[in-house]
């Protein structure tokens, strides 16, 4: 599962998240990679109810509930926006451009959103 | 005591501010529940757990939040099936004045 | 093969919605299967029936239904995505007290579970990205 979207900038980020909850609520084993300015969504702190949307942040936070624990981010994503991996809502594990194709490969189904 | 108005056709509540603990006992009522100490504990779980993730939760990451928060004795799904038969996370989040679940999961 | 397509793309901007259908079409018209069509956020627009299209250009609803009606592929609409965007079945209207069903019904709507159980039992699962 690759989520590519930035939090509040479509609705696409919050179905993209529900999406990983409902394959962890059904017990899909998966792995799930942010790229690019997916990366955003992990940042902790974001008060979304100034513009009356609930927080991905939070929701992401429950994922490990879900028994998503494989997390997986875009190194150069996070780099190039200034983030630090060990201060986001998850715990992550972040990959270099070869790990991240290896991981790709890896997969037998992908979704991207 | 809320009028019938106050939810809807499923019973569920129209108004989430409105719910206090007296409308969760006239929701449990509805649903054939007459609450105890062992349901309240879950019902304060469940708002708390709304609050914390700003969602509500499905049956197997209620159950890992029950035996993390309340230890593996209430983590279980039988636990929480004989306190809210049926679909414990459903009927539960009613009754605690969550929102209606989107049916996603 | 055995497909299952997920279209994420609006009927009425892009290119994603109408990508998927001819897909659809071509794919079986050489003999592949397809499990399940699944759309989720802006591509469930698609299964509106109050939606008005331009007489003079292709219809973005019609090829959904003869997907449905002649191949008999499974159309299903995200239930959370569907009702933000007012596309209601006739029990979701009732249950919504919304004065109209608004989806066709060549489509179904019901949850995420859809999607995941079709690409369980597909080979390839396709995206239609926006």
């Amino acid at each position: 599962m690759v989520i590519r979207q930035s939090p509040y900038g479509s609705s696409l980020a919050r179905a993209a998240v529900d999406l990983s909850l409902a394959m962890g609520a059904f017990e899909q084993h998966f792995d799930l990679l942010f790229m690019g300015a997916g990366v955003l969504q992990l940042l902790p702190d974001q008060d979304s109810a100034g513009i009356g949307l609930k927080s991905i942040g939070k929701v992401l936070s429950s994922l490990p509930l879900y028994d998503v624990e494989r997390v997986y981010v875009d190194a150069d994503a996070l780099l190039r926006h200034g983030i630090n991996a060990d201060q986001l809502v998850l715990p992550v594990q972040a990959l270099d451009t070869l790990a991240l194709q290896e991981l790709l490969n890896s997969a037998d189904q992908l979704v991207s959103c | 005591m809320l009028t019938q108005s106050a939810f809807d056709k499923e019973g569920f509540l129209r108004d989430l501010d409105a719910w206090s603990p007296a409308v969760a006992e006239q929701l449990a009522a509805a649903e054939g529940i007459s609450l105890s100490a062992a349901h309240w504990e879950i019902l304060y779980l469940l708002r708390d757990y709304y609050q914390r993730y700003d969602a509500s939760p499905a049956m197997r990451p209620l159950v890992k939040y029950c035996a993390r928060e309340l230890g593996p004795e209430k983590g279980k799904s039988l636990y929480l099936l004989s306190l809210f038969p049926g679909s414990p996370a459903r009927i539960g989040c009613k009754i605690a004045g969550l929102p209606k679940p989107e049916n996603c999961l | 093969m055995i497909y299952t397509l997920l279209v994420l793309s609006s009927p009425t901007s892009g290119h994603g919605a109408r990508t998927a259908y001819r897909f659809a079409q071509a794919a079986l018209a050489r003999g592949h299967d397809i499990e399940r069509i699944f759309f989720l956020d802006e591509g469930t627009t698609a299964g509106s029936q109050a939606a008005v299209y331009p007489q003079d250009e292709e219809s973005r609803l019609q090829p959904w239904i003869e997907l449905a009606t002649h191949h008999g592929v499974e159309l299903v609409l995200c239930i959370s995505s569907a009702l933000k965007r007012g596309i209601l079945d006739a029990g979701e209207a009732e249950r919504y007290e919304k004065p109209a069903a608004t989806a066709h019904p060549a489509f179904v709507i019901s949850g995420l579970g859809q999607l995941i159980d079709a690409s369980a039992k597909a080979d390839r699962l396709m995206t239609f990205a926006r």
